[in-house]
């Protein structure tokens, strides 16, 4: 970088500093375990049932509302309908909502006397202190992720592909599967992580719906609270590290299945 | 083959009013018209991507107004051609046989079919954004083709073709048009309307202003609009004859003009621009060039000046500034000589062989 001027000196700075703000406490967690430590949580059933539990519910919950989500991010990017900004709206609220209040509408819809609750128990399934109702809790703070990175991911996908598409005499469902989804695909899995890392981090709104069976958030929170801080610190690791690996793992993966969208006989590049 | 009638769609601002055109089975028809003027509007509402608010389409004597897109039967080539980025070329253009669920084998017959009509068949393995704009202009139209429609709309398609592939697009179109495609092709460039055209349509402010063959519509201009769009009014259809020595070309009317040295289609058109045609009593001297004997037949204002008229068998119209008017005084009934450079002589069509310009 040439000219180090007086603006880039102090931009730097201030951007390392934000930098540091976040690597900071991180590393003094790691530092201040000890590895013996570590691996003896690690070992205990009931961190790794905790963990495991977590990383299947909030993968689960993402995938069972991805099936509604990707649809309606599609409807948003390219239709236009009356109160359209107050839809978008309602889908952003969940990322401004203190997440606590967010577990307390929730609990009303899915306890017993709320709407969804009374129908689940009819069909014979408890949602509160269960894991729908934590997987229920995750979507409800995590959606805004996914639809909105979706529907960025469908509005850059050009128009014209599409129409393209039904002159050449292909469905509206084909042509989402096979021009939209393709062509919007990063975005759309980009979308799906975050929404499951947000998912899996969720704290507030799992722990009103649900303190067991215990998310391990809640678990490392449970730790803070009965052992204090060295005893929360070891969990606190080994949910980093496993959530780290999962989120790498998917990206990797999402790469990998770009591919199943090109055909095997294209070798250009 | 195809009628519209009374075809009207307000977009926004925008609106096409009473669209009435009908062209015919084997027709290269040709729509012209500046950026705007609701050309791209009209293929949408032929193919079916919008409805029009009022009006009626009919193909092959069926009213087709509100059929389904993919019901139609007719290929649209979209200006920015549209391809899949995600797929290859071969996948592309076997995208409308998978819709049709056609057995392996005639699809990949197909494909390869239409590759070899178009020229692509080293190219199917490609991606589409590893392409040039002329290959992709292929690719396109091989995945249209390979649906057989009864018409095939064009949308701009020399947009996104180097000036120097032009004239092979160009011929491509015409070897299609005379297997017997039906085409519809939008376009800005009168050039390429007289190269192409059986049949023009001039559209302006979503009106169709004129139609006829593209002779008609050039040398009888409906209104300013028309034949200031054409640029020029002087073009001629010649036949040429080259020699070791020379080069000239004779129009229908027998008007012989001496043409720069070197190769020539059989049959032609030849366009001079009005600015480079110059009058005067006694003929312009000068290696080679062109002097015809004629009588001024009109003389009219024009924004820099006049603009005459003279007949010499053929009608030549020269610009000339006040200028020039005031030193010469020409007047109409006068004989004059229409005189201008072998090398200000254009010609057009000048894809292949034929006299089917």
């Amino acid at each position: 970088m040439k000219g180090h001027t007086l603006f880039n000196w102090i931009f730097t700075i201030l951007a390392s500093l934000v930098l540091l703000f976040i690597i900071a406490p991180l590393a003094g967690m790691f530092f201040d375990s000890s590895f013996s430590e570590v691996r003896t949580t690690a070992a205990d059933p009931a961190v790794r049932r905790s963990v495991w539990f977590t990383l299947t519910i909030a993968f689960a919950s993402t995938l069972f509302f991805a099936v509604g989500a990707v649809p309606l991010a599609w409807i948003m990017a390219r239709k236009k309908f009356p109160l359209k900004r107050v839809v978008q709206g309602v889908i952003d609220l969940p990322v401004v909502l203190p997440h606590t209040a967010a577990g307390i509408a929730l609990l009303g819809f899915i306890s017993r006397e709320g709407v969804l609750g009374g129908a689940a128990q009819k069909a014979g399934i408890m949602l509160v202190n269960n894991g729908a109702g934590i997987a229920l809790a995750m979507a409800f703070v995590s959606l805004p992720f996914l639809i909105n990175a979706a529907r960025d991911g469908f509005a850059a996908v050009p128009e014209r592909t599409e129409k393209a598409a039904l002159t050449l005499g292909a469905s509206q469902t084909r042509i989402f599967f096979t021009v939209s989804l393709p062509q919007a695909w990063r975005s759309v899995v980009s979308g799906f992580i975050m929404m499951f890392a947000r998912g899996m981090s969720e704290f507030g709104a799992v722990v009103i719906i649900a303190y067991h069976p215990m998310i391990a958030p809640v678990l490392i929170y449970d730790r803070f609270n009965t052992y204090g801080i060295s005893a929360a610190r070891p969990a606190s690791i080994i949910f980093i590290l496993v959530a780290l690996l999962f989120f790498v793992l998917f990206r990797v993966l999402a790469t990998e299945r770009r591919v199943l969208f090109r055909r095997e006989d294209d070798a250009s590049d | 083959m195809l009628r519209t009638e009374k075809l009207s769609k307000r977009i926004d601002a925008f609106s096409l009013k009473d669209i009435s055109i009908e062209v015919g089975k084997g027709d290269y028809y040709v729509l012209l018209g500046r950026s705007g003027a609701g050309k791209t509007q009209l293929l949408e509402l032929i193919c079916g991507l919008m409805n029009p608010d009022r009006g009626r389409i009919y193909l092959e004597g069926e009213d087709i107004t509100y059929k389904r897109v993919q019901d139609r039967g007719i290929g649209m080539v979209f200006q920015d051609l549209s391809l899949f980025p995600h797929y290859s070329v071969k996948d592309n253009i076997m995208y409308p046989l998978r819709v049709r669920k056609m057995d392996l084998k005639e699809r990949v017959d197909r494909v390869q079919r239409a590759a070899a009509g178009m020229n692509i068949t080293d190219l199917l393995l490609r991606r589409p954004d590893t392409l040039s704009g002329g290959e992709k202009q292929r690719v396109a139209l091989a995945r249209t083709l390979v649906t057989d429609p009864k018409i095939l709309l064009l949308d701009e398609p020399m947009a996104s073709v180097d000036a120097s592939l032009k004239d092979s697009i160009r011929r491509l179109l015409r070897r299609l048009n005379r297997s017997g495609q039906t085409i519809i092709h939008v376009t800005h460039d009168f050039g390429e309307a007289i190269s192409l055209a059986s049949r023009v349509g001039v559209i302006h402010n979503g009106k169709i202003i004129q139609e006829g063959t593209p002779l008609d519509v050039f040398n009888h201009p409906v209104n300013r609009f028309v034949a200031r769009y054409a640029g020029i009014k002087n073009f001629f259809r010649v036949t040429f004859i080259t020699s070791y020595k020379s080069a000239s070309a004779i129009s229908e009317k027998r008007t012989r003009f001496r043409l720069t040295r070197g190769e020539y289609p059989s049959s032609g058109l030849l366009i001079i621009g009005s600015s480079e045609v110059l009058l005067s009593r006694q003929g312009a001297s000068g290696f080679g060039i062109n002097n015809i004997r004629g009588v001024i037949d009109d003389i009219v204002p024009s924004p820099t000046g006049f603009e005459i008229t003279v007949n010499a068998g053929d009608y030549f119209y020269a610009d000339i500034t006040h200028r020039e008017m005031e030193e010469s005084r020409f007047v109409t009934g006068e004989k004059v000589y229409v005189s201008f450079r072998p090398e200000s002589l254009r010609i057009v069509g000048n894809g292949e062989d034929t006299k089917e310009y």
